[in-house]
């Protein structure tokens, strides 16, 4: 459930990317892939290396989603920007 | 086979179709799932013994065994098979003895016979034969010189283990508490076993304490229940594992009275010896005669008589004595034996046939069982009915109101369409479930979909300016590719479903399946020959007639400048689907949290806190007791008991106490232990991931692989949007929840490939435009019919929404969220994904630019030119090869003067084609002229790293 929440809390987040330029590795698929693998991973880390089950997840456990979001998207812009990507203008 | 001809050859075919589909209906019977009719349906799971272990063949032995239990009891129509590697699936209709074969049927009834007094073990775990205190003397067997069963297997945990090749397992498993002086579980053969059986039975985990302990038995000692005593009573024997016979060594078994002189008259069973086991029983009797007689020190004989006893499934049976003054030598087996004590005329009969039939090869766990009610399966059946029949009169009004005469050819399609497949339901034979009806529901949205998808192709070709025989040609010549992807990606997903899924789920799919190629026969083969044959005829002379009067039809919107909008939206609501998520959960249903639950719809009406207070003194006072209500009860209401594993006493009990309470009631009953559970969700699981790739390979193969991963995206959205629901809501998710979820991933996809096909046919000919102006140019042609699919597939959901009774309501809601949700993340996800990515390739950026240079930076919503030319180009001049045709009645074309004139009036009606200009979409210094050769690229230098240096 813990892994659900996280995944979720990924793509609600990667949704607001779109107001971002488009300078991310990979695109917008990129970005999305960042986002969540970065959700769960962080998640997973912060979480003590467990997934919480259905008993375990609360609202907190959805926040640990934010900061593992905000990095992927984060490494994909950068990983963008260093290979040079420039900003599609949509 | 000109069209007239093939068009004639499809008519006639389904024709005959319907008329052989109408002597099935009338002949063949429909074959009801339980859920339909009520019964009993039972999944056990398989564990190998000692000397079997769980194979094809030994599940196939048992599964025969178990048939021939059954049809002792007389329950027509019972079908057992296996499911899966392990797993043996028992569905008993409602039948007088149905209950009393369920208890049976999954019995091992492992019959053994032990020379009693050598074989109970005392103190230290010695036998002690002539220490009455130990083997009960007279009253061998009996409770008086039983133990606690603590205390039994405290003591057979200190026995030395054997293995004289005679011991009937290798050991067992218990959990004791010692401060409690309490078997907590157990016996189990293996550790694991264990662990599972207090998941089950028990409110506190599995957790060895201070207290708390494994004890294993080794093998050589058994603990058996002491005769004549209920399975609560706590009197038990440890016994030397060494049977002197077994279940196999006896034949004929035979419910009888006991008529022998000075009889009592009452039931016994009887039994007949094979040749083996008439001489292994002359032997032992014969040590069990002389046993006795060395014993007796004169006075009364009887008190030294010895005794033998016979056990079935670790509960003493009887234990009945040798009278050694009559039988010195032993019994000669030849005229068999008997079984007598305390036995009814029904637990002999029961103990008759089951040892008729003979141990099952395999123990076997129950893990899942369910009972529906005879009453209760009647009223979901109308309901299921009542909705179906709701759904077609709705998509068939929708399908009138917005095509007309096209609307009745659709809805003609689609009464053909029923009386097909119910006929393939009754023919194969399907059996129809709960779940089945729902999915054959769905496929009238199915078989509605592909006509939309054609009807609104043929309106777009008559606006075009064609004439109508040729609009309705190449209406069908151009909608068939996308119906055939969607159509082949439910049924991909329907397979997937029909071969992960559990039972329930599989009448599901299977239906669906089973529909879908139908609803293609019907809804395309079919339309195409009746307006090919109308066509040309005047029913279908106006373009009203076809819907199409109005020109204006077309949506020019900036589907993708408005597409970040839609992007929050989804964000935000995916926001508060994660919160849900996190802060409430998944309200997860006991088909995966596993448990007992019985629906209890009461005469009286009472309150949860009425029923609470009525079961506290059964220990179910943490029971989750909810109130649901639904047309399907008499009462419009009824309440789910949910709690830890019930066994059928309990069971029994809870139902007693509430009809004496609430003067009586109709109850179901539904038990699903954690190893169903697992199967359960792990299947669900399996069976989402293998769709995904299924799906992702199709698209790409069948558009490009760019394409697959905006479906993925918006997949992923509409199952976590509808998991958010539930979330949100509190929703029950059911092993119907995962069907609906991958019946979505079916339904989102047809939205999607819809636009997706369009796209595909528009970048050809818009070769100046931007992804972006081909994507809404697409989205402008497609919204209508985009929308048009998903009301048709929306409305019979919601009939099974507003009709289809409880059972199909969750599904129903889960289904139409999807649907909802797939219909906008065809339009606001996946495509706008596409866009960002496509535009993102070098070629597409250059076209961008180039755009945005001559229109001050700006690149327009859609495609536009200077001086008003075409933005278009008529790739529709394929390169196929052309028929040529000079004059009417041409023997060699098979064409009249009528359909010359219809020919030639089209071709008058529409215009000429363009000619494409390929050098307008080219640069200046792409251009070269057509003497000049074309200067070639240079060429790339080697790497410097391995090459020489130039």
């Amino acid at each position: 459930m813990g892994l659900l929440a996280w995944v979720m809390m990924g793509l609600a987040l990667w949704h607001f990317a779109i107001f971002l330029p488009d300078r991310f590795w990979g695109g917008i698929v990129g970005s999305f892939l960042c986002v969540i693998v970065g959700a769960a991973l962080v998640g997973f880390i912060v979480s003590g290396f467990t997934v919480p089950g259905t008993n375990d997840t609360t609202i907190s456990t959805a926040l640990l989603g934010i900061p593992g979001s905000l990095l992927g998207l984060a490494f994909a812009y950068g990983l963008g920007v260093q290979r040079g990507n420039e900003a599609l203008e949509l | 086979m000109n069209d007239r001809r093939r068009n004639l050859f499809v008519l006639l075919a389904i024709g005959a179709a319907i008329v052989a589909s109408a002597v099935v209906i009338l002949t063949q019977p429909t074959k009801l799932g339980l859920d339909l009719k009520g019964g009993v349906s039972l999944t056990y799971q398989a564990k190998p013994t000692k000397k079997t272990q769980v194979t094809g063949d030994s599940i196939q032995r048992a599964i025969d065994i178990m048939r021939e239990r059954v049809d002792q009891f007389g329950v027509s129509e019972p079908e057992i098979q296996r499911s899966g590697t392990d797993q043996i699936d028992v569905s008993l209709p409602s039948a007088k003895n149905a209950d009393e074969a369920a208890r049976q049927v999954g019995k091992t009834a492992q019959l053994y016979f032990y020379d009693w007094e050598p074989n109970v073990l005392g103190p230290g775990c010695k036998p002690d034969p002539t220490n009455s205190a130990v083997t009960g003397g007279s009253n061998a067997g009996g409770t008086t010189a039983a133990i606690s069963k603590y205390d039994a297997v405290q003591r057979a945990a200190t026995c030395k283990p054997t293995s004289t090749g005679q011991e009937t397992n290798n050991g067992q498993y218990y959990l004791v508490d010692s401060k409690t002086k309490t078997v907590l579980a157990g016996p189990q053969l293996t550790l694991t076993d264990l662990k599972q059986e207090m998941r089950d039975h028990t409110p506190i985990p599995y957790l060895e304490t201070a207290t708390r302990k494994v004890v294993k038995i080794p093998a050589g000692a058994i603990v058996v229940q002491a005769a004549d005593t209920k399975p609560a009573d706590d009197a038990f024997f440890v016994l030397a594992d060494q049977p002197a016979l077994t279940g196999t060594d006896i034949k004929d078994p035979k419910q009888n009275f006991d008529n022998s002189t000075g009889g009592t008259g009452a039931p016994t069973v009887t039994f007949n010896f094979t040749d083996k086991g008439r001489k292994t029983w002359q032997k032992v009797t014969k040590q069990i005669a002389q046993r006795g007689s060395e014993n007796n020190f004169g006075g009364n004989a009887q008190s030294s008589f010895q005794h033998f006893a016979i056990a079935l499934d670790n509960q003493l049976i009887s234990t009945p004595y040798i009278d050694w003054t009559r039988n010195p030598e032993g019994i000669d087996g030849s005229n068999g034996s008997e079984i007598s004590g305390g036995f009814t005329i029904k637990s002999a009969q029961n103990l008759a046939n089951l040892l008729k039939t003979g141990a099952l090869p395999l123990r076997l766990k129950l893990i899942s069982a369910t009972k529906v009610s005879a009453e209760l399966g009647k009223a979901a059946l109308r309901q299921g009915l009542v909705a179906g029949l709701a759904g077609l009169i709705l998509v068939s009004l929708f399908l009138l109101a917005f095509y007309r005469v096209l609307g009745l050819v659709a809805i003609s399609a689609l009464a053909v369409y029923g009386i097909l497949l119910f006929a393939l339901v009754k023919l194969i034979p399907i059996t129809l479930t709960l779940p089945g009806i729902a999915g054959l529901i769905l496929t009238i949205g199915v078989a509605a979909d592909a006509n939309i998808v054609i009807f609104e192709r043929v309106k777009e070709e008559v606006r075009a300016g064609r004439s109508i025989p040729v609009a309705i040609s190449q209406g069908y010549r151009k909608g068939l590719s996308a119906i055939i992807d969607a159509n082949v990606v439910t049924f991909m997903v329907a397979f997937i479903l029909f071969i992960l899924a559990t039972a329930g789920v599989k009448g599901f799919a299977f239906t669906l399946g089973v529909g879908v190629l139908v609803s293609f026969l019907t809804a395309v083969l079919l339309t195409q020959a009746v307006l090919g044959t109308l066509g040309g005829s005047g029913v279908l002379s106006s373009r009203g007639s076809l819907g199409a009067q109005s020109d204006a039809q077309r949506f020019h919107w900036d589907f993708m400048g408005a597409s970040r909008w839609f992007f929050s939206l989804s964000g935000v609501i995916l926001l508060i689907g994660a919160f849900a998520v996190g802060g409430k959960g998944l309200n997860l249903g006991i088909d995966f949290t596993s448990g007992s639950r019985v629906t209890a719809e009461l005469v009286q009406k009472g309150s949860e806190s009425q029923i609470r207070d009525t079961l506290a003194p059964l220990g179910l006072d943490k029971a989750k007791i909810q109130r649901v209500t639904g047309k399907e009860f008499k009462s419009g209401e009824a309440f789910q008991i949910s709690s830890r594993k019930l066994g059928r006493g309990q069971r029994v009990a809870v139902e007693n106490a509430l009809s004496k309470r609430f003067g009586g009631g109709q109850y179901s009953f539904q038990f699903v232990g954690p190893t169903f559970g697992n199967t359960v969700a792990n299947g669900a699981i399996i069976a989402i991931i293998a769709s995904l790739i299924v799906i992702s390979a199709y698209i790409a193969l069948r558009f490009e692989w760019k394409y697959a991963v905006p479906v993925l995206i918006a997949l992923m959205h509409d199952l976590l949007i509808t998991a958010g629901v539930y979330a949100l809501f509190g929703f029950e998710v059911t092993t119907a929840t995962v069907a609906a979820l991958l019946t979505i991933l079916g339904y989102s996809l047809y939205d999607t490939i819809i636009v997706f096909d369009r796209v595909r046919e528009n970048v050809p000919r818009m070769p100046r435009a931007a992804f972006s102006q081909i994507l809404n140019r697409s989205m402008s042609e497609v919204v209508a019919r985009s929308l048009a699919t998903s009301l048709s597939t929306l409305l019979p959901i919601l009939a099974l929404l507003f009709f289809g009774g409880t059972t199909l309501k969750d599904f129903a809601f889960a289904l139409a969220i999807g649907v909802l949700s797939g219909t906008y993340s065809s339009i606001f996800i996946a495509s706008p994904v596409l866009m960002h990515w496509k535009e993102g390739e070098p070629a597409w950026r250059k076209r961008r630019a180039r755009i945005a240079g001559v229109n001050d930076g700006v690149v327009p919503a859609f495609a536009t030119s200077v001086g008003g030319a075409s933005t278009e180009v008529n790739v529709d001049a394929d390169n196929k090869p052309r028929k040529r045709l000079t004059s009417p009645d041409d023997p060699n074309r098979g064409v009249d003067r009528a359909e010359w004139d219809s020919l030639v009036r089209d071709l008058h009606a529409d215009a000429p084609p363009p000619v494409r200009d390929e050098a307008a979409d080219l640069l200046p210094e792409d251009l070269v002229l057509k003497d000049e050769p074309k200067p070639r690229a240079p060429k790339r230098p080697r790497n410097s790293r391995h090459g020489r240096k130039r």
